[in-house]
């Protein structure tokens, strides 16, 4: 939480988040455009793209991953998506390594997503949930909410194992 | 207006020419008036330049008479001059009608028939509506008065296929007046995490809503509470 909130505490508003997250001169600012002339707007936040930085909220063994490719959508990943991430940051001793190459399902992300219904939700972080190719989990147990989304993503095994369905 | 003024100024001084391509009034072209040889202006040349003068007239809405004596179009235009300056009166009136058009009246023209801004009309109507229908829900259900600052427990369906009425506990810290689709925001700690979510406040889904703090806030949307660490609620 503390992390994010020194990423959000600045009122300036997207323009600090993208100079710092999206270096890649070819992609267009795939954030949504909004009118965020003055710093008093608040934070827009957008879609999970390449070098985004995740938690992961299982227990696999990795604690940060990089998104190098939402698969699925061309301005990048959102709720409920599958990511390839590399492992950036992991336990001594787990199921994946640092530098390994995993596909991950995004099961919070600051970006709010829509429902049928009308109602929005969105969360305070951006997390990860390692899966293998399959979409199996490969952790056996999964901290934090998730939202409902994932049931209609077909992640059934995620939403078992959570704790707590937002 | 102005612009139209200048250009008609520009085609009037025009009529000196014989080429004047009246093909540029449009809508004048159906109010355009045979040149009637009853008027007191006889010569065939004349005429035909003085009524397509009288059209501009006719469209700027006047019934300024064209003193229809044959001489020449210069002194036509300094009256026509004279209406163009003072643009506030476009409206004069004359004594007399000239008797050439007094026979048909003016098509497209009329004593000016004022109409109502259909989008505006619109507007009103929309809204109408949309009060008519938050009636609607709210005599079917009762719906209490959400502010932010409110501490709420809803509980809701939802719709992916969940079996029944989660329970969701939060402090409103926004409002978006809109209607039926008034909208708030609910912002909760969940296993940790913290969670916003925003919901339609006459939504069927919402089966209960309610109120069980108020606490004491001092503006409408409490944004700044993201970067506050809220003890769990």
């Amino acid at each position: 939480m503390a992390a994010s909130f020194a990423s959000r505490c600045s009122r300036v508003g997207r323009s600090l988040m993208d100079g710092l997250r999206n270096n890649f001169p070819n992609l267009p600012s795939t954030s949504r455009e909004t009118i965020c002339g003055s710093f008093l707007y608040q934070q827009q936040r957008t879609f999970i793209q390449m070098r985004t930085v995740l938690k992961v909220v299982d227990n696999s063994g990795a604690k940060k991953v990089m998104c190098i490719q939402p698969l699925k959508g061309k301005k990048g990943a959102r709720l409920g998506d599958t990511i390839i991430a590399s492992v950036k940051e992991a336990m001594p001793n787990g199921k994946v390594k640092k530098g390994k190459v995993v596909y991950g399902v995004v099961v919070r992300a600051a970006m709010q997503r829509g429902r049928c219904d009308g109602s929005e939700v969105k969360f305070d972080d951006n997390a990860v949930v390692l899966v293998d190719k399959q979409g199996q989990p490969i952790g056996t147990r999964v901290f934090g909410p998730v939202p409902h989304e994932l049931r209609q993503k077909k992640h059934v095994k995620i939403l078992t194992l959570a704790e707590h369905i937002a | 207006m102005q612009s139209f003024i200048g250009g008609s100024i520009r085609l009037g001084q025009r009529q000196g020419f014989p080429r004047w391509n009246r093909a540029q009034f449009k809508s004048s072209a159906k109010a355009y008036l045979p040149s009637q040889s009853s008027s007191n202006a006889v010569q065939g040349t004349n005429n035909s330049i003085k009524s397509p003068n009288n059209h501009l007239l006719q469209f700027l809405g006047t019934t300024f008479v064209s003193q229809a004596n044959g001489v020449c179009s210069v002194p036509v235009l300094s009256p026509l001059a004279a209406m163009m300056s003072s643009s506030s009166s476009i409206y004069m009136t004359t004594a007399a009608f000239p008797n050439m058009h007094s026979s048909e009246p003016f098509p497209d023209v009329p004593t000016r028939i004022k109409f109502k801004r259909l989008d505006k009309t619109a507007k009103h109507i929309m809204q109408i509506v949309d009060k008519e229908a938050v009636e609607e829900v709210k005599r079917q259900r009762d719906v209490p008065e959400i502010k932010p600052g409110y501490i709420v427990q809803l509980k809701v369906e939802v719709p992916e296929n969940k079996r029944r009425l989660s329970t969701i506990k939060g402090i409103v810290i926004a409002r978006r007046n809109a209607g039926l689709n008034t909208t708030f925001r609910i912002r909760r700690m969940v296993a940790g995490v913290g969670v916003e979510s925003l919901f339609p406040l006459y939504s069927p889904n919402i089966k209960e809503i309610k109120v069980l703090d108020k606490k004491k806030v001092r503006r409408a949307k409490l944004y700044y509470l993201r970067n506050k660490m809220n003890a769990l609620r």
